[in-house]
């Protein structure tokens, strides 16, 4: 069974474009608001705000017995790295990023997890001609391999999303960002698995999760949900809850089940400690959902490829 | 054809943000309306209230001083310390009574700089999940609540904004079949739309379409004029930059239902800044005006009001934008792309 995990960001001030939620709070908070979520196990840790006192954090992570699933390295940074980092027009920017993520890398052997998750969302554009992207992918390439030679025994997941607060970003897709990876050619260069990106850029989550696995690039998987028009970061089951089933039982059959979920969840005006328990609880039972699928029978029914006889016999389930 | 006056909002020329960035300095009324006297093609200036209305007798001094006119107050009703679980919708008397009196001062402060109009966009009505709101009784509070405030006083028309989402996953007043629903419901003559057009892509319409419908039924009030690639988010990007021919048919349509209004705008200055943002804006809304006084909107509408014939009005339309290629066009010498290899 995988273990669960929070990503700290979301235990803070989180905001979208008309509205602040919640305070910022200092880790320590974090902490002791997440070790009274039943259910988890660990952290998703924030590179840099999450750094600034590595000897603390160590001590706060033995003192509630937290593990890291990984580290998250921050693209975006305030006033800099406006225009892209990965794939910044300026080989000095991109340089700043690869010695940066070095340093989280570094940590990320120091804290036993080996790896990183990293979401590129600057690196993208609003209107059409804004961007070279011959050059871009060009410029991703270069930090990306830069990084991975590193340490190969640190994976690096690209989390792909299609949108915010860039129009396009660039690696938009499950299937972008894996020919990426593989054209790059790092073996410890993958994808981390957002069920709500691959929702909103209208993926099959289960569907994409195979694709992954059998490019060698499934890393990691965070878990939430939205209704397909944006990246709202919902309780999981909100909105897809066969999906959710669907995604679980390809990950057990992929043996993705002895890792980490990170959950990004939005809890607005909600109290964090009830979000937070309602995610564990909504995820734990869309896995013993899951988990009631009799193998031989769904080998059946994949066989047979009857709708009338498929959804028939997900209900039944319930 | 018709002419029509533009303005910018003057919340978007301070300091913006999205959920990951922050863009441009915070800015003082007085700097923001140094700023925007320069910008080409400017006379108005839409005022946010209460943040930049907080002192009426400034605002009016500089209105004078400036010689900008004001068409519209934009009424903020989001406050989340009032509005955390929804403004004319809430369930609450206290916070509903509290959005009302909003609207009531705008449109006061409206009727002292010469405005006619007050602008909102009610987005703290909104929700996240199924089973969170008790929908019919949501939409009898917001109703009700904007024929209220509509009936504060008949000199001042309240447009309001529809967006289908942010920042809650859906919004009740969330495209413009639901403004006209509020608006029958609500019965007041002086209660109407403000068309934001990117609003209207994201929400999936066709703003001429949705610009007819609320101009048969006397309600198109005001118009917010950008533009975005149509995938649901609000980008607020340069007018015409993705949906060009929509945009030529917008202003078409504009013509033909003789709509007398504003021109707001809405544009994300990013790293371009507001100034440089609301210029190529304006520009852009002239030119293609320009553009479909030249083809001209009597062979337009009579294009139009022919069926079967998409063929001959592309035929027609492109014709009047771009010449047809006599010859192959002499081919550029163009950079070819090796993969894997640095060029």
């Amino acid at each position: 069974m995988n273990k669960l995990a929070i990503i700290t960001g979301f235990l803070g001030s989180v905001k979208n474009r008309y509205m602040s939620y919640q305070e910022d709070r200092p880790l320590k908070e974090k902490f002791s608001i997440a070790s009274q979520v039943k259910g988890i196990e660990g952290f998703e840790l924030c590179y840099p705000a999450d750094f600034e006192n590595p000897s603390e954090l160590k001590e706060l992570l033995d003192r509630h017995h937290f593990g890291v699933a990984a580290i998250n390295y921050r693209s975006r940074r305030t006033g800099r790295w406006l225009r892209g980092s990965f794939t910044s027009a300026q080989a000095s920017e991109r340089r700043e990023v690869v010695d940066d993520l070095k340093r989280a890398m570094d940590f990320a052997v120091e804290l036993g997890c080996n790896r990183i998750t990293t979401c590129p969302l600057n690196d993208g554009s609003d209107y059409l001609f804004e961007m070279d992207y011959i050059q871009a992918y060009e410029g991703a390439a270069e930090t990306f391999s830069a990084a991975c030679a590193h340490n190969r025994q640190v994976r690096i997941g690209i989390e792909y999303k299609e949108s915010d607060p860039r129009a396009r970003c660039i690696f938009g897709t499950a299937g972008e960002t894996a020919s990426f990876c593989q054209l790059t050619g790092a073996d410890n260069l993958g994808v981390t698995l957002d069920i709500g990106h691959a929702l909103y850029a209208g993926e099959r989550p289960a569907q994409v999760a195979v694709a992954l696995f059998r490019a060698k690039r499934l890393f990691y998987v965070h878990l939430n949900d939205n209704d397909g028009r944006w990246d709202w970061d919902m309780l999981p089951g909100a909105y897809h809850l066969w999906d959710f089933v669907e995604f679980f039982y390809y990950l057990r059959r992929l043996g993705y089940d002895n890792d980490w979920y990170a959950f990004d969840v939005f809890a607005k005006e909600i109290d964090l400690k009830d979000n937070f328990d309602a995610a564990v609880t909504a995820t734990r039972k869309m896995e013993q959902l899951t988990d009631r699928i009799d193998k031989n029978q769904m080998a059946k029914l994949l066989a047979e490829r009857n709708p009338s006889k498929i959804v028939p016999y997900l209900y039944s389930l319930l | 054809m018709k002419t029509w006056k533009f303005a910018v909002n003057s919340a978007f020329l301070g300091r913006r943000r999205d959920r990951f960035t922050e863009y441009q300095p915070d800015r003082t009324l007085e700097e923001k309306f140094r700023m925007v006297g320069p910008i080409a093609g400017i006379s108005g200036i839409e005022l946010k209230y209460p943040f930049d209305l907080r002192d009426v007798p400034l605002a009016k001094r500089l209105l004078k001083e400036s010689g900008l006119e004001c068409p519209a107050v934009n009424v903020d009703i989001k406050d989340a310390t009032y509005f955390r679980h929804g403004a004319l919708s809430a369930r609450t008397p206290e916070a509903r009574r509290r959005a009302v009196s909003l609207l009531m001062e705008g449109m006061d402060i409206a009727a002292e700089l010469g405005a006619g109009i007050v602008t909102t966009c009610p987005l703290a009505d909104g929700y996240d999940y199924p089973f969170q709101l008790d929908y019919a009784t949501a939409w009898g509070n917001f109703i009700e609540s904007l024929r209220l405030a509509a009936s504060h006083r008949p000199d001042i028309r309240i447009a309001v904004e529809s967006q289908p989402h942010e920042p809650h996953a859906k919004i009740l007043l969330a495209n413009v079949g639901m403004v006209l629903y509020a608006c029958a419901e609500a019965g007041m003559p002086n209660l109407g739309a403000n068309l934001d057009i990117g609003h209207s892509f994201a929400a999936g319409e066709s703003p001429a379409e949705s610009a007819s419908l609320l101009a048969a039924k006397n309600r198109l009030f005001y118009i917010h004029v950008n533009d975005n690639p149509g995938d649901g988010g609000d980008w607020d990007m340069i007018s015409g930059s993705v949906h060009f021919w929509s945009w030529l048919e917008l202003l078409y349509t504009l013509d033909r239902i003789g709509y007398d209004g504003w021109l707001g705008g809405e544009v994300a200055p990013k790293h371009i800044g507001p100034d440089a943002a609301y210029a190529i804006n304006t520009r852009m809304v002239q030119r293609m005006r320009l553009l479909v006084e030249r083809m001209g909107t009597e062979k337009i509408a009579a294009l139009v009001g022919r069926e079967g014939i998409i063929d001959q009005t592309f035929e027609y339309l492109s014709r009047c934008l771009m010449q047809d290629p006599v010859e192959p066009l002499p081919r550029q010498e163009t950079e070819t792309i090796t993969p894997g290899k640095k060029s």
